[in-house]
């Protein structure tokens, strides 16, 4: 008769259903993680190294794209979130585009870069993006000499957006408060003064 | 060719409105002149920036994007748009609310609170695709608009990165655009002013200021762009050209900040195929703002003369 395929010893069989190599400080739901908010493999990953090859920031930096993928499948959470590199993918997607086995690396750094956030580990440049669009709704928002330019240019002064209909700000505050992100934004951001 | 006019909202973003009006102004007018309409979307904001917005909390970036779907959803009219950073936002999220029922979901209940439903009607296209779209535009017609050939000046087109990027997750209406190596068809709509779209070397490589990096390390950015530069300058280009108004803001200001940071000199003028196409069509530089560009495009101008 046919019989499950698996080792006398219980423990040992619990042991090596475990297919992924851990050591101690490792975080099993770290992997778990990366792949839910990146919607993306990583598990699946084999290190060919492709992604490190096609990617523009790796040659001039240690930056190394597959690092990080290897990471996320070792649950080396405290290496991956605290190493500065993470900052220094420009998602431009060429690993994305060009890996063998249909992974997104680039979204394994937005997820991992997420999970940072939630740890308060984040470079100050995008929290000030936050509070820009949180005020204007803008990220880059208008300003007294493009305002003349664009009346030379027969256009309004403001564009058609929430620079010209300012009563659409209060529902984009209501989302980012929604997720409590202008508070943690200003909160990191004085704690940095 | 169909007398009919196309009708779009158009999605302007942050940095064409608020740094390269004439961008905004020339995709208006030249576009009319293709019988392509663009029509104001009221109250939309930022798209939001995919990298800085992304990379803090995704479901912020799908609620914030949705919020500017559904307002082009209550004018039910697709979206025309002139920036791959907003291309990577809006059409990356309407096509993920519309294929994740949970995502949607999520989405929903928050925009529940500012009386908003996002209900996946509408499609999201890049002007620049539209152009090349032979159902709405064409080359043909693209060349048949314009009045003052750009003779004479060789031009390299970068591409960008979230237009096309990556390949499997994105489709496109118009035939022959999704090719990510080595794509040709913006070297078309190039040819199509009577300008010469030249090769370099390692042409898709990004422009260095995505994902946040010119914001968290610009020294590593700009080493990037200089890259780039570099091979543009390689074989001869009189100008640079793209579709998104970041790439081209790191371009142009870059310029001038590796000439501050490394202490190389660059004169590349850089234009949106938007302000190129403007040209040939007959605008002047003033009708532009060609001005505010941060490197003269004065030289390229002479060239044209």
């Amino acid at each position: 008769m046919a019989k499950a395929k698996g080792y006398s010893d219980e423990n040992l069989s619990v042991r090596l259903a475990d297919r992924y190599y851990r050591t101690e400080d490792a975080s099993p739901d770290f992997l778990k993680n990366v792949e839910k908010i990146g919607m993306t493999i990583a598990h699946m990953c084999y290190q060919c190294g492709t992604c490190t090859g096609s990617c523009p920031s790796a040659p001039r930096s240690s930056y190394r794209i597959r690092k990080f993928v290897r990471r996320a499948v070792l649950g080396l959470e405290n290496d991956a979130l605290t190493d500065p590199d993470l900052w220094l993918c420009t998602t431009c997607y060429s690993c994305t585009d060009r890996c063998p086995r249909d992974i997104a690396p680039t979204d394994i750094i937005m997820a991992m870069r997420n999970l940072a956030f939630k740890r308060e580990i984040v470079p100050r440049n995008f929290l000030n993006t936050v509070q820009f669009i949180y005020k204007t709704g803008h990220g880059v928002p208008n300003n007294d000499v493009n305002r003349a330019a664009r009346v030379r240019l027969g256009l309004e002064a403001e564009p058609e957006t929430t620079a010209k209909y300012a009563e659409f700000i209060p529902g984009i505050q209501k989302i980012l408060d929604h997720y409590g992100l202008k508070d943690k934004a200003d909160e990191i951001l004085a704690e940095g003064q | 060719m169909s007398g009919k006019t196309h009708q779009y909202a158009f999605f302007l973003g942050c940095i064409a409105p608020n740094r390269y009006p004439g961008i905004e102004s020339a995709a208006i007018k030249t576009s009319r002149n293709l019988g392509i309409e663009l029509l104001p979307l009221k109250g939309a904001s930022c798209c939001p920036a995919p990298g800085a917005f992304g990379s803090i909390d995704l479901k912020v970036w799908y609620a914030m994007a949705a919020r500017n779907l559904v307002l082009a959803e209550q004018m039910n009219t697709d979206i025309a748009l002139i920036c791959n950073g907003c291309y990577k936002s809006i059409w990356e999220v309407n096509h993920k609310l519309k294929h994740h029922d949970e995502l949607r979901d999520d989405v929903n209940e928050v925009l529940k609170e500012i009386d908003m439903e996002f209900k996946g009607t509408i499609n999201v296209r890049h002007l620049a695709e539209i152009y090349y779209d032979e159902k709405i535009c064409g080359v043909a017609k693209l060349a048949d608009s314009i009045t003052t050939p750009l003779k004479g000046v060789k031009i390299a087109v970068h591409y960008g990165c979230h237009l096309l990027k990556p390949r499997k997750e994105r489709e496109f209406e118009a035939e022959g655009v999704g090719d990510t190596e080595n794509p040709m068809w913006m070297e078309e709509l190039v040819a199509a002013l009577g300008a010469e779209p030249v090769q370099y070397r390692n042409k898709m490589q990004c422009c260095g200021a995505g994902g946040g990096v010119r914001g968290y390390d610009i020294a590593h950015a700009l080493d990037i762009t200089n890259e780039k530069l570099i091979n543009m300058s390689e074989v001869g280009a009189d100008a640079i050209t793209e579709v998104c108004p970041f790439c081209q803001l790191q371009f142009d200001r870059g310029q001038i900040e590796i000439g501050e940071k490394f202490g190389v000199e660059w004169a590349i003028p850089v234009l949106h195929y938007n302000e190129l196409l403007g040209l040939a069509q007959g605008m002047s530089p003033q009708d532009l703002a060609l001005d505010l560009h941060g490197i003269s495009c004065e030289p390229f101008l002479n060239k044209l003369r």
